[in-house]
């Protein structure tokens, strides 16, 4: 089956700075893939990239085996249509209610009015938020937020959907939570999962392959399993292979 | 994509396509109203051939659901599988649950009534940031509890002396708009040197001050706005009160005397400027001599009028700084909300600035 998304030799270059070097991978449809690596180490950039808000320097993007690297932006934005993105800090609109958050993207792409708020109701309840669609974001906890802003993410049903830091600031049990509905999400929508993420707890919760970055370049790509396979001391210390018993290797 | 929906009779069950989305969607659900419509008691939908089954599908089951309720029919669902199946049994609850009762609208009365007691609470929260700024600006102050002369320097800088330049080149301007305008009539007498007096008379007691009134406004009165709304919304004010900082003291006194020091010596530039607007119209353009038009100014420059714009100038410091705080401190919401009390906060001082410019040319015209 073609992958969802196809990246080759990806290179981004900013003020002669290289912050992607050679990047190559692919998604396939139906799978939460992992993007990881310590602060700085170039996740955000490449997510950046996936979504078309920033050109490489060189490489090719595919999406559904459409190069979006030279796109018209109005031709990318038809494309948009077809993911959704959930941001780090949420970025709801603060003036609007949870509901109208979830609605704002339905209604400027002209869904049926009478849909709308059935719609509304059933996002909500797909991210365990069924009752909360009245509230306004600043009466709702952080957790709360990052599933209004899932839902947000979700509206136009999306074949394809980008987390980044999905459970950054959150405390373990909520991050945990947030884990269990991406999986639902998966299950019961048929999507297709990228997620950037620094949690390890999260990618093994998650993640069916991982792509771990540093300094830029790809420096592990595989299912989670394969990680204690790496001599690469870099992905030893980040996945703490061999530090403690309950490293993936040994599980 | 979307196969269509294969008609059959009253009882043979609706057929939905592989691909249950927003057109198929819509297609069912017409499909199955027009069978409710028709008298149907019981309307039977086959999802034994849905492939992948998306939200949008569902919300239209949904209504189709709530459609067949309110008449008092059944909609069954049959053969879901895979997908389709996993997602509208999580659903389930939501796809049967009563619609929430919509609010009562509220009537004419009420609506005006909710006005009121909000214009009350606004005058109410006004009056109480009015007592706290007196407090900390003039009677602390004066009973040693010190005034932030560090941040008073920073506002002075900023108010102050980044303002001159905008407020000497309009009072400029002006001045030769109003010696243009004014020498139009006063020509038709052959009286053109009295350009220098009425240019003196209006900038001392009416434009200097106004126009001043209106620049600081629209610069500093909308920057403290957007400041302090901006600290609200980002719970930086909680975070001063946490601290056991007053706001008043700490954010309001210092910009309250620093627009209290400001904008009478800048009114006293623009009054400046103002006539040296009229005396380069004059020189200019009317061929006064320069001598006469210096000392038609100085005859009819007197202290009460210059007095009379400074007083004013001083109660328009007051009323921007009481309204910027007082809208930046009352926002509501995020982005929006800070917008919005920027905006109020500016109309409010130039409605503010001309009703109490109009009080004192009444006070002015008896006294």
């Amino acid at each position: 089956m073609e992958p969802v998304i196809e990246v080759q030799d990806l290179v981004a270059e900013y003020d002669s700075v290289r912050v992607l070097e050679d990047v190559s991978f692919d998604v396939r449809r139906g799978e939460i893939m992992a993007i990881v690596g310590v602060s700085g180490c170039g996740k955000t950039t490449l997510l950046r990239h996936l979504i078309g808000l920033l050109r490489p320097t060189s490489g090719v993007v595919r999406l559904w085996g459409q190069d979006i690297t030279q796109m018209e932006e109005d031709e990318l934005d038809r494309f948009r249509a077809r993911f959704g993105v959930s941001f780090q800090a949420s970025a709801l609109f603060n003036s609007i209610s949870a509901a109208e958050n979830v609605a704002l993207p339905m209604r400027e792409r002209g869904m049926d009015k009478e849909l709308v708020p059935a719609l509304v109701s059933l996002k909500l309840s797909l991210v365990g938020l069924g009752d909360a669609g009245d509230k306004m974001p600043s009466d709702l906890s952080g957790g709360m937020r990052k599933r209004v802003a899932i839902a947000r993410a979700i509206a136009l049903d999306p074949e394809l959907v980008f987390f980044d830091e999905p459970s950054a600031g959150l405390d373990p049990v909520t991050a945990a939570g947030l884990d269990q509905l991406i999986l639902r999400l998966r299950d019961l929508l048929d999507i297709t999962v990228v997620a950037v993420t620094h949690s390890l707890d999260s990618i093994r919760a998650i993640a069916d392959r991982v792509l771990m970055l540093a300094g830029g370049t790809v420096r592990f790509f595989g299912p989670l399993d394969a990680v204690g396979r790496s001599t690469d001391p870099e992905v030893r210390r980040f996945f703490r292979v061999g530090a403690d018993a309950s490293s993936p290797a040994s599980r | 994509m979307s196969t269509p929906i294969s008609p059959g009779g009253t009882e043979a069950p609706l057929v939905a396509p592989a691909r249950l989305s927003l057109d198929a969607g819509r297609e069912l659900w017409g499909a199955v109203r027009a069978r409710l419509d028709a008298g149907a008691r019981c309307v039977a939908v086959d999802l034994r051939g849905v492939e992948r089954l998306d939200t949008q599908g569902a919300a239209f089951l949904r209504l189709a659901m709530r459609a067949a309720r309110e008449r008092g029919a059944d909609l069954r669902l049959d053969g879901a599988q895979g997908q389709a199946a996993r997602l509208l049994d999580f659903l389930r609850p939501a796809l049967e649950d009563q619609p929430a009762p919509s609010p009562p609208q509220e009537g004419l009365l009420e609506r005006l009534g909710g006005a009121v007691f909000e214009r009350m609470d606004e005058l109410r929260s006004a009056r109480d940031l009015g007592v706290d700024a007196l407090y900390w600006s003039v009677l602390a102050p004066a009973s040693g509890k010190g005034l932030r002369w560090g941040a008073l320097m920073d506002e002075l800088h900023e108010m102050g002396v980044r303002a001159i330049g905008i407020v000497t080149l309009l009072n400029f301007l002006l001045g030769i708009v109003i010696a243009l305008l004014s020498a139009a009539q006063l020509r038709q007498v052959g009286q053109t040197i009295l350009v220098a007096d009425l240019v003196v008379v209006a900038f001392s007691t009416e434009l200097g001050a106004f126009l001043t009134g209106i620049i600081v406004s629209a610069r500093t009165g909308a920057a403290i706005t957007a400041e302090l709304a901006t600290m609200t919304v980002d719970e930086e004010i909680d975070a001063l009160r946490s601290m056991g900082l007053n706001v008043a003291r700490f954010l309001i006194a210092p910009k309250l005397w620093a627009l209290l020091l400001v904008v009478p010596a800048l009114t006293v530039l623009a009054m400046a400027a103002g006539n040296a607007g009229g005396y380069v119209v004059g020189i200019a353009l009317l061929g006064e001599s320069s001598v006469a038009w210096w000392n038609e100014m100085v005859g009819a420059a007197t202290l009460g009028d210059m007095g009379q714009g400074l007083l004013k100038s001083a109660i328009f410091a007051v009323i921007i700084g009481l309204v910027a705080c007082h809208n930046g401190l009352r926002v509501a919401g995020g982005a929006r909300g800070i917008g919005l009390a920027t905006t109020r906060s500016v109309v409010m001082d130039i409605f503010l600035i001309i009703v109490a410019d109009m009080i004192f040319a009444v006070f002015f015209f008896f006294v």
